[in-house]
């Protein structure tokens, strides 16, 4: 017999002797070949192995949260919070803490270019074409440009403010689902009618003994969810330990809040107004010495039938509230997102003036009063003028209409017709890939900047600067649309981004407010210690206690009755926000606290909903609106009114990378396209019937191994 | 040659279950600061995810009056540790110096004996090799291991910061930049639920909560692990849910 | 009758087995040497040179004296001095090239230790460590050369001499594996 090894073979067994060698050596002959590169010039400020930290704004939700990002020779490493910063003091959420993930995301958009609206061919461009191509625009009919952004009130919208009226355009539009779910511009239409101040108010929450919470989850996703989580803590615990305060929530589905609360009250959708005023009302008549105006007309037995909840337990809560040191009603977004949202807030805000002592106070800032707040009525009226085509050019930046807009409202076809569509987008969502040029902006920890801060106890003005250099061919577009006005020749004499940013801080200079974080002579300096504090705030609270104005306050509707076989449905953002934040993976793997569900959708009922019905958790469901259908596994939730269920917001996604697409169902396509009273989108008030499929999609939860088992609950 | 003088550190954790919101900041903050990687829907799904820290969500009550109870669950750093004993390669040991318990990832070989005889759940298994897709990988923390498939994994206590801070407070002569030190998730923390500190420091905030508070518990204190972590729960003005 | 041979006493069997074993001790042996040797590296560095005119260690790797890492110079400051001198060997036109250039210069690393340990630079030259304990004569060498003391027997060989009291510190696992 002879041997025959061929030469395969021979490679292969050389191949196992180097492995061997590699086991018996510690380390493997190939792991020596690491190839080092340092600097070629060691910047000032860094050194090798030490890490340094840059203070600047999370730009994830619209609270504005002063973050710390570590750095270690040029990478950002981890998102800490800022502890001199008044709206974070040195804490943090899930998604300022996944930041990095979306800085170093590898779907990221690498540089400009012009495409085929809906996918097809792509055409990289440079720069100077770019600028170009909005030059253009900028130059031809004022009245058609359109401008489109995001809630945050930071130094673009300013900028593009200021743009707009330069040109003679329209002002820019805003919407921001978050402050749509908070039902922000019907808070601060409330506070205009009570208060007579439209700012957004401040809740001293900290110094209450009793809190109700009509649809404000003011833990997971509210104003400032970190600055009202800190006062809850204070609120919930004294210094010597001991367990303090009373929160009663009022909302359909338990949420995070009500889950932390004393008593949860499962009130019907639409009857969170009619129970505050019918609580005023009693407590009023508790206290004595009259009932406000505003409270006079209310029937407490009509409230408690068309709320649910008996009339013993509206005397017993009013009681608490009459008695109480001091007492706070929120109004929050589950309340306002109805018809009668409007209405709802000014009788929850009246609340809180039959408090002994006034929680609530104002900080007003005056640019955010003069600016028009993100309404979905502002937005329907751009998509009426984008329909009739009179937009030739629109201008998209920080929001994702095409996702986050209820569909019933039609900017998808809108779209269609306008001529021209150009999108900031860092990342490839839905709406950038439906536009004709993709400018990409800088993502937040690659940018300068500043925040208003609109839920603080102080003047906050938030500083944002870039944490490494930026990855890619991107430029910010605050730096693009000055370059482009310059060519167009239409005057705004900013050399940059950094110089208009400058040049609103003035002043604050100027100002020299003795109580200000810091002071300077010029600017230089100011702007050194602006970006090494992480922004600008007074060292003291600055509040202006808010006296209410005895006004009469209008009837509140009870919300229509279901019919038969149809249940309420409503939405609620959770740790993914609006969504713009489901492309980073540690974000779609941190459980939901109340339901440890991850990476998908699901459908919350409550389990005798469900066994009429006849699921169970991980059964598909057809969930079906006048408006729209989708399908979403179900999950069976004991803390929801049976008349309701619900689902949160941000899955869905056709677009935006690997970690997002094709992964769950967007709640966006049931909503009806009705605003409220203030123009915010009336999103509870959606009604959906369910029907079983048959089919099983076993959720990735926490509590249980239901999806290897394939056992039911 | 720097004086190894102080005594041996026993680091210490309090968790107010009254304060815990159940926001999972603090899983987020663990998974970001420990180079922990995400694993995906289905694995997540089948129980593999690489949670160092979960909170554990329970229900209780009847509609209305449910609710939830939330209990962040992560490594107790056993005095006596179940998983210590059970390991052939001695890859879970007890640190002497820190008062906790290691997994030294270069000597696990993958048993998982250590995870079936934790008491807690505490401890997660590489099943497979998870790749972070480029430049993804720029945000690893350089202080931490990154372990790969068939090495068990679970909560340090954030020991790369405890060994820096010691040395820092070593070198620059200075013990109090050691008494600063904290884990991620008590940094991350919005209620100040979760609190960390050294129960040998007289002056530590945590050592009258850890030892004295009439609030505290441990949690299966009857197995006799002697746990590092206490939980404060219950008691005060109103007593809890209504 | 004769029994049928063993299938192992079979020739080609024998001679497969031996094959097998020399590849794998050839193999091994072979990698034992090559990982002995100094890799290649885009400039010959002469350690020796700069020590013998007197230049520290910490000169050109300051950041053993604050962080873990010994750092590797930039460019910038191979430059600073040697854009004065006069140049005597072609291996200064190389550096001069990513001067020129401004891309950095992709040195390949000799004092590696695997991924699960971490070594503090700055606790042992603050404790008085000498750089020549663990990385050999370097004003002997030209490009820096691999050591082959370098395993956690070593390590705890030396930790062992700091005294009892010590000992439990510099022997804990988490000294240097998290």
């Amino acid at each position: 017999m002879k041997s025959k090894i061929s030469r395969r073979d021979f490679l292969k067994l050389s191949g196992a002797g180097l492995a061997t060698a590699g086991v018996l050596t510690g380390c493997g002959p190939t792991s020596r070949y690491v190839v080092r590169q340092p600097y070629s010039s060691m910047p000032e400020f860094g050194q090798t192995g030490v890490s340094t930290y840059y203070a600047t704004t999370c730009r994830d939700c619209t609270a504005g949260c002063g973050i710390i990002v570590r750095t270690v020779e040029g990478r950002a490493i981890k998102a800490e919070g800022n502890p001199a910063h008044p709206v974070s003091r040195g804490k943090i959420c899930q998604r300022a803490l996944t930041a990095v993930q979306g800085l170093y995301n590898p779907d990221r958009i690498t540089g400009p270019r012009r495409q085929a609206r809906g996918g097809g061919s792509v055409e990289e461009i440079d720069w100077d074409q770019a600028v170009e191509v909005v030059g253009q625009a900028l130059q031809g009919n004022a009245g058609s440009l359109a401008f489109l952004l995001g809630g945050t009130p930071d130094h673009l919208f300013d900028l593009v403010t200021e743009l707009a009226e330069a040109l003679g355009a329209p002002p820019p539009v805003r919407y921001s689902t978050l402050q749509m779910f908070e039902g922000r511009s019907t808070l601060i239409a409330a506070t205009e009618a009570v208060y007579g101040t439209p700012a957004v108010p401040h809740f001293d929450m900290a110094n209450s003994d009793v809190v109700f919470s009509f649809g404000a989850n003011l833990l997971e996703e509210w104003l400032s969810p970190l600055a009202y989580t800190r006062q809850f803590r204070q609120f919930r615990q004294d210094a010597a330990g001991r367990r303090t305060g009373y929160l009663v929530t009022f909302e359909p589905r338990q949420s995070v809040t009500g889950g932390s609360s004393d008593l949860w009250v499962p009130v019907a959708p639409g009857s969170e107004g009619l129970v505050a005023a019918a609580i005023g009302r009693l407590a009023a008549e508790a206290r004595g010495g009259g009932v406000p105006p505003a409270f006079a007309g209310v029937d407490v037995n009509a409230a408690a039938e068309a709320s649910g909840v008996p009339v013993e337990t509206l005397t017993r809560l009013a009681e608490m509230f009459a008695t109480a040191r001091q007492a706070t009603a929120l109004p929050g977004g589950n309340a306002l997102g109805h018809a009668n949202g409007l209405e709802s807030a000014v009788a929850i805000l009246t609340l809180n003036s039959l408090s002994a002592a006034n929680p609530v106070s104002i900080i007003p800032v005056e640019e955010e009063a003069s600016a028009p707040q993100g309404s979905l009525q502002a937005v329907q009226e751009l998509v009426d003028r984008m329909r009739s085509g009179q937009v030739s050019t629109l201008f998209i930046h920080g929001v994702n209409p095409l996702f986050e807009l209820p569909s019933s409202l039609g900017f998808a076809e809108a779209l269609a017709q306008v001529p021209q569509v150009i999108s900031f987008a860092s990342f490839p969502d839905e709406t950038a890939l439906a536009s004709d040029y993709i400018l990409p902006d800088h993502t937040g920890l690659e940018s300068f900047g500043y925040q208003r801060v609109q839920a603080a106890d102080r003047p906050v003005l938030s500083a944002m600067q870039p944490v490494v250099v930026p990855l890619y061919n991107t430029r910010a577009t605050a730096d693009v649309l000055l370059a482009a006005t310059q060519q167009a020749g239409a005057g705004l004499d900013y050399t940059d981004e950094v110089a208009f940013i400058q040049s609103r801080l003035r002043p604050l200079l100027d100002a020299n407010d003795p109580d200000g974080l810091f002071r300077a002579d010029e600017m230089p300096t100011f702007w050194a210690q602006f970006l090494q504090y992480g922004g600008w705030w007074t060292q003291s609270p600055r509040l202006e206690p808010a006296e209410a104005s005895a006004s009469g306050g209008s009837a509140i509707r009870p919300p229509e009755p279901l019919q038969s076989g149809q249940l309420h449905f409503i939405a609620y953002p959770n740790k993914l926000g609006d969504g713009s934040v489901a492309n980073r993976p540690w974000i779609q793997e941190t459980p939901d606290p109340m339901v440890t569900a991850t990476w998908n959708s699901y459908l919350l009922i409550h389990p005798d909903t469900a066994a009429g019905l006849g699921v169970r958790t991980n059964d598909v469901v057809l969930v079906r609106s006048e408006h729209g259908e989708l399908e979403t596994s179900v999950y069976v939730y004991p803390a929801i009114r049976p008349d309701t269920v619900a689902m949160p917001f941000g899955q869905g996604h056709t677009e935006l990378g690997r970690w997002a697409a094709g992964r769950g169902a967007n709640p966006a396509v049931l909503f009806p396209p009705q605003a409220n009273g203030a123009g915010d989108l009336a999103f509870a008030d959606t009604r959906v019937t369910l029907s079983a499929t048959g089919r099983r999609r076993p959720l990735a939860l926490i509590e249980s191994l239901d999806g290897v088992y394939g056992e039911g609950h | 040659m720097a004086q190894v003088t102080e005594q041996p550190r026993k680091w210490g954790m309090v968790i107010d279950l009254d304060l815990c919101t159940g926001c999972n900041a603090c899983v987020t903050a663990c998974a970001m600061e420990n180079n922990i990687h995400y694993t995906g829907e289905d694995e997540v799904a089948y129980g593999r995810g690489l949670y160092w820290m979960r909170i554990q969500r329970y229900w209780h009550g009847e509609y209305p009056n449910v609710g939830p109870e939330f209990t962040p669950m992560l490594c107790q750093q056993c005095g006596e540790a179940p998983c210590e004993p059970v390991c052939p390669t001695y890859a879970s040991v007890h640190s002497n110096e820190e008062q906790i318990n290691l997994q030294v990832y270069n000597r696990c070989i993958g048993t998982r004996y250590c995870a079936n005889n934790c008491p807690y759940h505490a401890r997660v298994f590489n099943f497979f090799d998870y790749e972070i897709p480029a430049p993804m990988n720029a945000y690893l923390n350089p202080d931490v291991t990154v372990r790969s498939r068939g090495v068990m994994e679970k909560c340090t206590f954030c020991v790369h910061r405890l060994v820096h801070a010691r040395i820092d407070a070593d070198t620059q002569g200075d013990p109090s930049l050691e008494n600063e030190v904290t884990t991620a998730c008590a940094q991350a923390c919005p209620t100040n639920a979760i609190m960390f500190g050294d129960l040998t420091d007289e002056n530590s905030p945590i050592r009258t909560l850890f030892e004295r508070s009439e609030r505290g518990f441990q949690i299966m204190e009857e197995l006799g692990t002697f746990p590092s972590i206490t939980y404060l729960k219950g008691g005060g003005v109103y007593g809890g849910r209504d | 009758m004769t029994r049928p041979k063993p299938w192992y006493k079979h020739g080609g069997i024998i001679t497969g087995i031996v094959l097998l074993l020399l590849i794998l001790i050839g193999g091994a042996a072979a990698a034992l040497v090559f990982t002995q040797q100094s890799p290649d590296q885009p400039i010959q560095f002469p350690h020796r040179t700069h020590v013998l005119i007197g230049a520290q260690c910490q000169y050109c790797h300051p950041a053993v004296a604050f962080s873990a890492e010994a750092g590797l110079p930039s460019t910038d400051k191979c430059w600073g001095c040697h854009q004065q001198i006069e140049r005597q060997s072609e291996q200064l036109d190389i550096l001069a090239s990513y001067v020129e250039s401004g891309e950095p210069i992709p040195w390949v690393p000799v004092a590696l230790l695997p991924d699960f340990i971490h070594f503090n630079h700055l606790t042992h030259v603050d404790s008085g460590i000498a750089c020549e304990t663990c990385h050999g004569d370097v004003s002997q060498m030209t490009v820096a050369e691999p050591q082959t003391r370098w395993n956690m027997g070593w390590c705890l060989e030396c930790h062992s001499r700091t005294g009892e009291e010590n000992f439990v510190r510099l022997s804990d696992c988490a000294t240097c594996h998290y």
